[in-house]
């Protein structure tokens, strides 16, 4: 059992991962052929994927409207989105136009999909501009210096803070864009390229660590 | 007692800010003040250039990675950039990675196509959509139809005259990202910089700072931030849109920011100091 569970399954990630970290630096056709064919595995392992997630979906929301727990009726609503983009997706063949015009699945996604996602990520801004009034305390050095970098970058985005920036700030000569090219090419360059470097560096290490079977969380916990 | 009237600044219920955002956003849809977009950022500019100079003919990948979530930004900037190919006469090829874009990309070819009499596949091809972006991506750099063997109506790629000439990345002129989500660093990182193939970015305002070490290297050509950058591109080309319009909006909802923030850090500094 232990074979099964753990042995062939480490063996496959070591052989797969090393051959696959190997095949990137081997420009030959061998290589290249078996990348493209992992490729194709990789693409039908993910569609096997997403559809044990669309079944672990719906059994938690099928299991929530049984047990009536508080807002089940919502759960409603994840079949009902469903229902409503892919029955016409498969009536209309996929397709969103013809010659007629707009089909089902057009109509789908331009009446249903469309507000409901615009509506979601709209309803953000609402909550930005509250939480800015009500949480943003310059109550420290570093508070301070990102609200002053804050406070250029939002100023010289929009025309009417330039227009601003220009009337009460033009005797230093120093326009906006200046400013705001100064703090991108620098302060923001330095942070963000920091982050970047520690991100690679970590998924480099946990890449070698999965590869040699030292992180084994993936295989889960039996 | 002044001290706890102005300490009911912060209990201040938020549906008033609501409110107040939403009459920000509203006011100039009704009625446009109409203020101009003097500056063109330097990143705009590159990408305009880099396209402008393209030779004709050349084929251009757009990679349309977004959803109607980002789509007031990314959409003109989408746009803008497909009208700049077509005016260029490039030939234009259309991916995603992102089920959601397939609704907009549609949106977009029924309307800016006619506008230069270009023809479906001659002038430009659009391709369905592809899971696992990494995987589709790696394999389009040794054989393009392995993945994309046929348009998003089935026809046979290879017999698109658009497609003429086109096998990998290596007969591609540019690659134009345009998304909301991480896939402008996935194209930079597989693409970009293993072949060599010259890519430029439109994202959201939000993660825009986000790019510049990739422009300072030059990984990327330019970037188009948010509806800002849309509306500079828009006036690059001389064709305003929705970027352009939706400015006085972005406007407006910007300095409210700004002036709530220092509002209530004023009322606290009067807070404490009383």
């Amino acid at each position: 059992m232990k074979l099964i569970k753990k042995q062939i399954p480490l063996a496959i990630v070591f052989v797969f991962g090393v051959l696959t970290l190997i095949s990137y630096y081997i420009p030959h056709k061998k290589s290249v052929d078996f990348m493209e064919m992992m490729n194709k595995w990789e693409n039908i392992v993910a569609a096997f994927a997403f559809f044990l997630g669309l079944i672990s979906l719906f059994y938690s929301h099928y299991s929530k409207i049984a047990r009536k727990v508080d807002g089940w009726g919502y759960s409603l609503f994840v079949y009902i989105g469903f229902l409503a983009m892919v029955v016409p997706a498969i009536y209309c063949h996929g397709k969103q136009m013809d010659a007629a015009g707009k089909t089902a699945l057009g109509w789908s996604f331009s009446f249903i999909y469309n507000p409901l996602s615009a509506t979601m990520f709209a309803i953000l801004a609402f909550y930005i501009v509250s939480t800015a009034y009500r949480s943003f305390r310059i109550k420290s050095l570093q508070a301070f210096v990102l609200f002053v970098a804050a406070f250029i970058l939002i100023l010289g985005k929009v025309p009417l803070g330039q227009i601003i920036w220009t009337s009460v700030l033009g005797w230093t000569g120093a326009g906006v864009d200046q400013v705001i090219d100064w703090i991108m090419s620098y302060p923001a360059v330095a942070g963000k390229r920091g982050i970047m470097i520690g991100i690679a560096i970590g998924a480099v290490v946990t890449s070698f660590k999965i590869i040699f079977g030292i992180e084994r969380q993936y295989m889960g916990k039996d | 007692m002044l001290k706890e009237k102005l300490q009911k600044f912060f209990k201040l219920d938020r549906r008033w800010i609501f409110l107040l955002l939403a009459i920000v956003l509203f006011a100039p849809i009704i009625k446009p003040i109409g203020l101009p977009n003097k500056t063109i950022s330097r990143d705009v500019q590159n990408a305009y250039t880099y396209m402008d100079t393209l030779a004709p003919g050349s084929f251009v990948l757009f990679s349309l990675d977004y959803d109607p979530s980002t789509r007031p930004e990314l959409q003109p900037q989408a746009i803008a950039m497909i009208r700049h190919a077509f005016q260029k006469n490039l030939r234009v090829g259309v991916v995603t990675y992102i089920a959601g874009a397939t609704g907009l990309i549609q949106q977009a070819f029924e309307k800016v196509p006619k506008e230069y009499n270009k023809v479906y596949g001659k002038d430009y091809v659009i391709f369905p959509y592809m899971a696992n972006a990494v995987a589709v991506l790696t394999q389009m750099s040794s054989d393009f139809y392995g993945i994309y063997d046929k348009d998003q109506d089935g026809t046979d790629a290879r017999t698109l005259p658009v497609m003429q000439g086109i096998k990998n990345y290596k007969n591609m002129a540019l690659v134009v990202n345009i998304t909301g989500t991480s896939m402008l660093d996935i194209w930079v990182a597989y693409v970009g910089d293993k072949y060599k193939v010259p890519v430029i970015g439109g994202v959201t305002a939000i993660s825009q700072p986000g790019y510049g070490p990739y422009l300072q290297t030059g990984q990327l050509k330019g970037l188009i931030g948010g509806m800002k950058g849309a509306a500079e591109y828009e006036s690059l080309i001389k064709q305003p849109g929705k970027g352009t319009s939706g400015i006085d909006s972005l406007n407006l909802a910007h300095l409210l920011v700004l002036a709530l923030i220092l509002t209530s850090n004023i009322i606290l500094l009067i807070i404490k100091y009383l």
